[in-house]
């Protein structure tokens, strides 16, 4: 875990039900480096339908988050299920979530450009999701 | 042309297919090997003569639904199954084919074609056909690496290449050259992560470092991290004795059948099961994706080697490959190898 303190970890936690509770997202997530640097995963989740998502090890430029992870700019994307495993676009989260929409924006820990962790934040249904999602969940953190 | 003429009697005579031909039911001229079959055989060719006759009456039948069928009025050529030598040890098989050359005239031919170097052919085409997909799919399989060498790994390498060059050339107060450093870190971390799991793809070091079962459970726990699917795996098998090609063999069956099950089947769970008895050793992989229409797939679908490729690397090494599916209802490959006696399997 990148985070220093058990508070800041709840505080995560409480993000996630905040922005589950407040939005009309199927299921919201925030995944965050571990201490050594080496591994992403997702830590804490809102609104998941079984406990898959704990295996998940994020890949650097792989699916919505991982291309967060590595360019450290939001992103969104519709019509998730359309792709297949070995896709760049793949989003392991997305398959084990049932997740048609989703879209993902960095979390900077501190002032420096380091990305520590990326919240994501996705439909079930055909609601799309578009810039103005992405610029939502980046005042949820701004605000956070 | 009296020369050409030579030649093609001499072909005529040396041709490998016996050939008969007949002027209104009279033997007009055979080739030397349809004159040794006649004497050896004891083979009248009258009685091929009669025999393609009927043969051609049943097919121009009145009571056939297919009379007056265009196409088969075009055809020239009537092909005959035919079995001679019946009475002896090894009967021979042939195929007799009726080719009319002159209508008007009524002169036709008989060739007489061994159906076990028809049979032969097939199998070489078939060989050949096989080399070709094994080709290709070699070189899809470079392709693969290129592309993932220089999308990921290349780029990863020049990203940190660049943050270096900053460090070097801005003059950063410590803070900032920190949180650079970091940055690289990161880079370099991910482009390490990516090599090894290409690595693994491509030949896992466990395979050869502590056998099959360990590398099967690297194989699970990767897969899992990559796609948040379960995968279980279930052994009770010593796999110190099993040579390494079957070895081999039973991990790309279980790599081949898992990337199937995510790739094609959308799978949420997958179970390896390794298990080894007195003498054979059993790999079953079950899935409960979608499931497919097996007969559907069984040909080479011109991009991946998939069921074809493993069937054959099976049959390979004497071992037996079965997959059992339908829609709706998951996937099951089952490969068998027999294997002499494992110490301590029991």
């Amino acid at each position: 875990m990148s985070l220093e303190n058990v508070d800041t970890q709840h505080d995560y936690q409480h993000l996630v039900n905040h922005i589950y509770q407040v939005d009309d997202f199927d299921f919201v997530g925030v995944a965050l480096y571990a201490t050594d640097q080496s591994t992403i995963k997702w830590y804490f989740v809102a609104g998941n339908q079984n406990e898959q998502f704990r295996k998940i090890v994020l890949r650097s430029g792989i699916g919505i988050a991982g291309l967060v992870v590595r360019t450290g700019k939001p992103f969104w994307k519709n019509s998730l299920q359309d792709y297949e495993y070995t896709d760049k676009m793949y989003t392991p989260i997305a398959r084990v979530e049932s997740l048609q929409n989703a879209a993902a924006v960095p979390i900077y820990l501190s002032a420096v450009k380091l990305v520590g962790g990326v919240l994501l934040a996705g439909y079930r249904s055909n609601h799309p999701v578009s810039n103005e999602t992405t610029s939502r969940l980046s005042q949820y953190l701004d605000t956070f | 042309m009296l020369e050409t003429l030579n030649w093609i009697e001499r072909y005529f005579d040396e041709v490998t297919d016996a050939v008969f031909i007949f002027k209104e039911e009279q033997l007009l001229v055979s080739n030397q090997l349809a004159k040794s079959l006649q004497t050896e055989l004891n083979i009248d060719p009258n009685y091929l003569a009669e025999v393609a006759n009927t043969s051609v009456k049943q097919k121009l039948s009145p009571t056939d639904d297919c009379f007056k069928c265009s196409i088969r009025n075009l055809m020239k050529e009537i092909s005959i199954p035919i079995t001679l030598a019946n009475d002896k040890l090894h009967p021979l098989e042939y195929f007799l084919i009726y080719h009319v050359i002159d209508a008007d005239n009524h002169i036709f031919s008989l060739t007489l074609k061994s159906r076990g170097i028809i049979e032969r052919m097939d199998q070489v085409a078939e060989q050949k056909q096989l080399n070709q997909y094994v080709n290709r799919a070699h070189e899809e399989e470079r392709k693969k690496i290129s592309a993932d060498l220089h999308d990921s790994i290349a780029q990863g390498v020049y990203s940190a290449i660049m943050g270096v060059r900053r460090l070097q050339e801005e003059s950063l107060d410590e803070a900032s050259t920190k949180a650079l450093a970091q940055i690289i870190e990161r880079q370099l971390n991910d482009t390490l992560t990516e090599v090894k799991g290409m690595a693994l793809d491509i030949r896992p070091s466990v395979l050869d470092n502590f056998g099959l079962l360990p590398a099967l459970r690297v194989l699970a726990q990767r897969t899992e991290e990559n796609s948040g699917v379960d995968v279980e795996v279930v052994g009770k098998a010593e796999t110190d004795q099993l040579s390494t090609n079957v070895q081999s063999v039973l991990y790309r069956i279980a790599q081949e059948s898992i990337h199937n099950a995510l790739k094609h089947a959308q799978a949420s769970e997958i179970s390896l099961l390794l298990v080894a008895h007195d003498h054979f050793i059993n790999l079953e992989i079950i899935d409960n994706g979608v499931g497919f229409d097996i007969p559907k797939h069984r040909q080479f679908n011109g991009r991946s080697l998939g069921l074809m490729n493993m069937n054959e690397r099976v049959k390979a090494l004497n071992g037996s490959f079965e997959i059992s599916s339908e829609p709706g209802n998951g996937t099951t490959v089952t490969a068998k190898f027999p294997i002499t006696h494992l110490k301590g399997a029991h």
